[in-house]
């Protein structure tokens, strides 16, 4: 678990970095003055809510194709760590959403998208807690991933058709190049501290299915016949 | 096989046909609620009746794919059919295909409701008819296979919404956004890409779930 | 929509700090439940 903590430390040492860049180095945007800045922290959570997004399907394919619970144990840290990601992309867009369109949710394609994966992975990790069984609940929860993961593209596509129809919005603009060393950094920032994250839960996950599996403690008198 | 399979389904159906009655009377109540939700502006709620006919629809669903595994929860029902040499997914197509009927079915009858309720109606039938047969194929394909997933759990009756509402919502945007220009006007012929989007969704679901339903019922 | 947002820093602020409560929560809750499994 060292490796796991020094991910850890290491995002945490990027993302001081990026974000310090971010906020008082980095020159304000044309338009949007400082409130831009929040591009510096959401947009790497965008990027590393996408690969836990992928990282949690393929750890569901892998799962049904091998039935080894390792499988099951890293799908369950990777719904929980997008699960993370997710809600705190819901909540920056929403804090960008207020200054820049006067309202707290604009219905940008993207952000919308998450809103409805959050959703879906809360009710995946509700279901987790119903089933018992270990297998029952593994297969189950990678069956319900893959078809969650599927969605997320026609559900984005769905809604930026959607909202196309009423409004001619931009959604936050990708960033121009004078910005670029914050945002990296940032980026890294939140990778490593989401690899940190999974490893970590995914031991968590791998103890609680060892304790769920193990036999009952043997007692002194155990095995005696009289 | 399949057609044994959905001869049972549409059987038990029918057997329980008061089922779908109360199932339509809980629907109707829900649009009804919609209109003392919004207050009685006579525009306003022509303009969303799509959405609260797609909603009301949505809610009874539920209802409707809950009870539909409800026979194989008694005696075990459901390991017996595993044990038939056949192929489980014709199970399952048999059941998402009955449900399907029995959710359009449901749309249709709820549609005079919306009309009388809202001041909605429609000369293009037809088309109308199309709309809610592909949205209820994209809510009954992903629902069946929730609903035999949540019928051996403890709290099915939350987990089933929970889990299919945020799943089916490109579903629910096309037939909304479909059915509310066949009822408001379709100056630019929009209606043909949304009914294509439904069209799509129903295409993958139906076969992704019948292919990842064997997992789910497996010992 | 053009013309300059003045201020905003509440808002940056709100965003960097939630941010960071939420990574720093999320952790606090690994360690205890790394600790309650060993």
């Amino acid at each position: 678990m060292k490796t796991a903590w020094i991910f850890v430390v290491l995002g945490v040492a990027f993302l001081v970095a990026g974000s310090y860049l971010g906020l008082f180095v980095a020159p304000a945007e044309e338009y949007m003055g400082n409130v831009q800045r929040i591009m510096y922290v959401h947009v790497p959570t965008a990027w590393n809510w996408m690969l836990a997004v992928l990282y949690a399907f393929g750890a569901a394919i892998a799962f049904l194709f091998t039935a080894n619970a390792k499988w099951d144990a890293r799908l369950e840290a990777g719904l929980e760590v997008s699960t993370l990601l997710a809600f705190l992309l819901c909540c920056q867009g929403s804090i960008w959403a207020k200054p820049t369109w006067g309202v707290w949710w604009d219905w940008d394609p993207r952000l919308t998208s998450v809103a409805v994966l959050l959703f879906a992975s809360i009710g995946i990790i509700a279901l987790r807690g119903f089933v018992d069984d270990p297998h029952r609940r593994a297969v189950w929860s990678a069956v319900a991933t893959i078809i969650a993961s599927v969605d997320l593209p026609i559900v984005y596509y769905s809604v930026k058709w959607w909202n196309s129809l009423h409004q001619q919005q931009s959604s936050p603009q990708t960033v121009s190049s004078q910005f670029h060393l914050p945002l990296r950094l940032n980026a890294f920032g939140v990778l490593f501290l989401m690899i940190g994250f999974i490893m970590l839960r995914t031991r968590v996950a791998n103890m609680n299915r060892a304790r769920e599996t193990a036999l009952p403690p043997m007692t002194e008198h155990a095995g005696e016949i009289a | 096989m399949l057609i044994a399979s959905l001869r049972k389904e549409l059987l038990l159906q029918w057997r329980t046909r008061s089922q779908f009655m109360a199932v339509f009377v809980f629907g109707a109540a829900t649009l009804l609620l919609f209109s003392f939700g919004v207050g009685p502006n006579a525009e306003m709620l022509r303009t969303f009746s799509s959405g609260f006919l797609w909603l009301g629809l949505l809610m009874s669903s539920t209802l409707t794919l809950s009870e539909s595994f409800h026979g194989e929860m008694e005696n075990r029902a459901l390991e017996g059919l595993l044990l038939l040499p056949s192929d489980p997914r014709a199970l399952y197509y048999g059941k998402a295909i009955a449900n399907w009927l029995q959710l359009t079915l449901l749309g249709c009858a709820l549609v005079p409701v919306m009309v009388v309720l809202y001041d909605a109606g429609t000369t293009q039938l037809l088309k109308l008819l199309l709309i809610i047969a592909l949205g209820a194929a994209g809510l009954s394909a992903p629902g069946t296979l929730y609903a035999a997933m949540t019928a051996q759990v403890r709290a099915k009756q939350t987990l089933l919404p929970l889990l299919l509402f945020p799943l089916i919502v490109p579903a629910l945007l096309a037939s909304v956004k479909a059915t509310s220009l066949v009822i408001l006007g379709d100056p630019m012929q929009q209606s043909r890409s949304w009914i294509a989007l439904l069209g799509a969704f129903d295409l993958i679901y139906w076969s992704l779930c019948g292919l990842l339903y064997g997992r789910v019922v497996e010992e | 929509m053009s013309g300059v947002i003045t201020g905003g820093w509440s808002f940056v602020i709100a965003a960097y700090s939630l941010t960071g409560a939420g990574f720093l929560i999320y952790a606090i809750s690994l360690i205890m439940r790394l600790r309650e499994t060993k």
